[in-house]
């Protein structure tokens, strides 16, 4: 599972309202140039963003392999026919292109993940969105980038569990279920943990977070980012 | 001064806490000894408005907990067991810095407060690591850092040494005297008092919700073991 790891690269230096905006514009790029090339070279930026980021795309894929067999359905569904010859390549071929555009789009969040401590992704949401609605998507997502690989260890230890007593021989629906229960039972208590943690330290929805620096370099990536929203309306950017 | 006076805490019906009245004088080291289920736990956690009584009253240097929450956790840091479950983030330093931040405290204040507190756990120079690196030893000694970040008076350590090898433990209990020496109360819970019970001031022992012990050590660990506390031999 990808999360914040600590570093010196220039991911890492760069203000986190710039490698959000560089993921909306790569994502604009992605779904509308939905040719080859356009495809190229949304998965060329993608490999610069994880470069930037010192993270290499294979553990990106790995880390994001629940997300990919779930876009890898799309086009075995649409290929599918009632009837002769039961799959049909051109829609499954279509479908895949779409897939595809998602792909490096998840690639440039593993990086996001990866450079941007929670407390600066906080700020910059708070940034921008002022007031109340901010301060509540803060904290959510906050919790949920810092839980969630929590979570998925939970869930781990649980499969552990059933296998250190020969768990692995049980059919899957009764391992799925044990592992399931013991994933929750687990959250929950953990959550209980945290809820006690959060208000013997005081817990605030507006705490003091983290002052936000922009630095030239997030110019260069600022307006890289402009460029690839606009991209749509410059034909000749993309043959 | 913590102050608790014929507490009453009840858990469905059922008095976890049942009539208890204790108090910490400032700068004081007490050990809070006793089985498991005797509600010690439950105890601690209205030094800081973690719970409200049931009946009983608990007032931390003339404050009501449950009143002015804030004012109680500035003044009496809690550390939990199982310090995994108090962290709020993946670094040293931004979990460390969480309780000031809270606080509204300026960027400058919070950056100082993170930097004394980790240098009194012994961990300045592991700021930017990330928690789940560390080894248990370290990380009960971040959850200790993130009590003192919010300048506490009092600090309240609900078995820390659980799950902890000798070294750490022993490296955990120095720290805890360097603080105790600086004039913070130190309120230790455990049901295992040995390494621990010469630097108390004051034992306590619970037993069923209530204070079946109390005295300086010397006088109190021959009850304690009546208790089902383990005592040194």
């Amino acid at each position: 599972m990808i999360a914040y790891a600590p570093g010196e690269t220039v991911a890492h230096r760069l203000d986190p309202r710039s490698k959000v905006a560089f993921q909306f514009g790569l994502a604009i790029f992605a779904v509308a140039h939905a040719t080859p090339r356009g495809l190229v070279a949304s998965f060329a930026l993608a490999l610069l963003a994880l470069a930037a980021a010192r993270l290499s795309p294979l553990a990106a894929l790995r880390a994001y392999w629940v997300v990919l067999a779930v876009l890898a359905l799309g086009p075995l569904v649409a290929g599918l026919a009632f009837g002769p010859p039961w799959f049909r390549a051109a829609p499954a071929l279509a479908s895949l292109a779409s897939v595809l555009r998602i792909v490096p789009i998840v690639l440039v969040s593993a990086a996001f993940v990866h450079t941007t401590p929670v407390r600066d992704v906080r700020a910059a949401i708070q940034w921008a969105v002022p007031g109340r609605t901010g301060r509540l998507l803060g904290v959510g997502v906050g919790m949920t980038i810092r839980f969630v690989p929590v979570v998925r260890g939970d869930v781990a230890a649980s499969r552990e569990a059933i296998r250190a007593r020969g768990g692995d021989v049980r059919p899957f629906y009764e391992r799925a279920g044990g592992i399931a229960l013991g994933s929750v039972r687990r959250a929950l208590r953990r959550a209980d943990a945290l809820s006690v943690a959060l208000r013997a330290r005081a817990f605030a929805y507006n705490p003091t977070l983290p002052a936000l620096r922009f630095r030239p370099f997030d110019v260069v990536v600022v307006f890289g980012a402009l460029v690839l929203a606009v991209s749509p309306l410059l034909p000749g950017l993309v043959p | 001064m913590i102050e608790i006076r014929d507490l009453v805490h009840r858990y469905d019906g059922e008095a976890a806490v049942d009539g208890v009245t204790l108090t910490v004088d400032a700068g004081e080291w007490v050990l809070l000894a006793g089985p498991n289920g005797s509600g010690k736990t439950t105890l601690v956690r209205h030094c800081n408005g973690l719970l409200a009584p049931d009946a009983g009253t608990v007032r931390v240097d003339g404050v009501d907990p449950i009143e002015d929450p804030v004012v109680a956790r500035t003044t009496v840091g809690m550390v939990f067991q199982s310090p995994r479950d108090q962290f709020v983030a993946a670094t040293v330093g931004a979990d460390v810095a969480f309780g000031p931040e809270n606080l509204g405290l300026d960027r400058d204040e919070i950056d100082r407060r993170v930097a004394d507190a980790l240098a009194a756990v012994d961990l300045a120079d592991r700021r930017d690591e990330r928690i789940d690196a560390l080894s248990g030893g370290e990380q009960a000694r971040v959850a200790v850092a993130g009590a003192l970040a919010m300048d506490p008076d009092y600090l309240v350590l609900d078995e820390p040494f659980a799950g902890l090898d000798w070294a750490a433990r022993r490296s955990l209990l120095a720290h805890l005297d360097d603080l105790h020496a600086a004039e913070t109360a130190v309120v230790l819970v455990t049901h295992d008092v040995r390494d621990v019970h010469e630097r108390a001031d004051r034992i306590v022992g619970l037993e069923d919700g209530r204070v079946a012990v109390e005295g300086p050590p010397d006088e109190a660990l021959a009850d304690l073991a009546a208790i089902d506390v383990r005592v040194p031999e």
